[in-house]
């Protein structure tokens, strides 16, 4: 994984140039900035403005492996500023998930596409929309997702737990309803 | 580990990756080969999780953005010396922010006179977009009350019809040119938040009328209004029938 997901450890400080890291990230950051934002134009922002903040304070960056892991935090940041202003509501402890989990077949996730999963994450609580989007994303470990978002590593694992069962809920609304239409209309 | 609980850990397990390794996983997975009917919830879980994986890597990225990100970064300064607080630039800096702080301190600190209700209704909005606190975070408005009373803000404020319908989430005390105001949050329903900015009409040479005036302020929709001693001013997302909903 990790020769993968990091920038070339073994670099010379120096070779880490900016061309390299676009190469390198720009597809994945889009893609997490799309699941966070849902609109191609926000995602743009979002990514240019990630790389706008490594041109100015990527120096500060001592240790050329957290390449990546710094891109990510840096766009979840500016993503979470973007969004603070509407969204500031009293956070509840997060429990467990419920082991009352609803069981999705597989087909049915294929018969939607990127973009109707993406508007479905879009509906789960906004808190684990983030944690669930790495989880799908990346082969990122738990304790790097909590870097990542900055929080402990228990709230990393009942987000994505929780953020994943409210998906899969979402899911089978969405495809049943789909069939109903579709028997309705028949 | 019972079936429940190994359902709880296999949740978070993504094949190919070094989740397997965990200790507690390792176990749920041995309770998954043991358990026939956990076994099929834990098959069928993959089937869906591998699914979603596909589905998220099919995010397809704009053609034009790599070539955005290249114009932009076209001068790297990540290969710029950190400058030192001894460079002779930076000294020069910091003299002139002492300067300048020295400077908005004898604006700052100046007698407070009545201004225009516009300006505060500006100020007003932008702290509603930017990132605030909440002093109080409760559902409860006599707590509200009480923390602002204490705190010298108006206290003795009025709730129309349409926001007593809504959730209460908190409020603050905030200050505007040396004079308090009292800062309340709703829950519109919608993750989206209203907020009820009260002052003394005292501290405006122009507080609007007692019929609510609806404007548009950087992107944000208010009503204000004077009732009383006190200026009210609603801020909030723009949506249709905003007075009649909340008013």
């Amino acid at each position: 994984m990790a020769a993968r997901s990091s920038y070339k450890e073994d670099q010379p400080r120096g070779e880490l140039d900016f061309q390299g890291l676009v190469d390198l990230h720009y597809g994945l950051l889009y893609r997490f900035a799309m699941s966070l934002t849902r609109t191609e134009s926000d995602a743009c922002d979002l990514v240019q403005q990630t790389f706008l903040t490594w041109a100015t304070k990527g120096h500060q960056l001592e240790d050329p492996s957290k390449v990546k892991s710094w891109l990510y935090t840096t766009l979840h940041r500016a993503f979470l500023e973007s969004r603070r202003r509407f969204t500031r509501f009293p956070h509840l402890e997060i429990t467990e998930a419920t082991a009352e989990l609803p069981s999705v077949e597989p087909d049915l996730v294929t018969r939607l596409d990127a973009q109707e999963v993406l508007q479905l994450l879009g509906q789960v609580d906004e808190q684990f929309q983030a944690a669930v989007a790495l989880f799908y994303l990346e082969d990122y470990s738990y304790n790097e997702i909590a870097t990542i978002l900055g929080i402990p590593l228990g709230t990393v694992k009942s987000r994505i737990a929780r953020g994943l069962a409210q998906l899969k809920e979402l899911v089978l609304r969405k495809t049943s309803s789909r069939g109903k239409a579709q028997t309705g209309g028949a | 580990m019972n079936s429940s609980q190994a359902k709880e850990i296999l949740l978070l397990y993504r094949p190919g990756t070094a989740d397997a390794a965990d200790p507690q996983m390792v176990e749920a997975l041995e309770s998954a080969r043991r358990d026939p009917e956990l076994g099929r919830w834990f098959e069928q879980h993959r089937a869906f999780q591998k699914a979603m994986r596909a589905k998220f890597q099919d995010i397809q990225v704009p053609a034009h953005l790599k070539s955005s990100l290249l114009i932009q970064g076209a001068a790297p300064p990540n290969l710029v010396a950190p400058r030192t607080w001894w460079h002779p630039r930076v000294l020069l800096v910091a003299v002139a922010a002492v300067l300048l702080l020295l400077g908005l301190a004898a604006v700052w600190l100046r007698p407070s006179v009545p201004d225009r209700f516009a300006n505060y209704q500006a100020r007003m909005v932008s702290e509603a977009q930017r990132e605030y606190t909440m002093d109080l975070v409760t559902n409860d408005m006599r707590q509200v009350r009480q923390f602002v009373a204490r705190h010298d803000a108006p206290a003795n404020y009025y709730v129309p019809r349409g926001l007593e319908r809504l959730q209460l989430t908190g409020g603050g005390r905030l200050t505007w040119r040396s004079n308090p105001v009292t800062m309340v949050c709703f829950d519109r329903g919608d993750k989206q938040m209203l907020f009820l900015f009260v002052m003394k009409r005292s501290a405006v040479k122009d507080p609007p009328p007692a019929t609510p005036q609806v404007s548009k302020v950087s992107q944000m929709l208010t009503a204000s209004w004077t009732r009383g001693d006190n200026t009210y001013l609603l801020a909030g997302p723009e949506e249709p029938d905003f007075v009649h909903k909340y008013l």
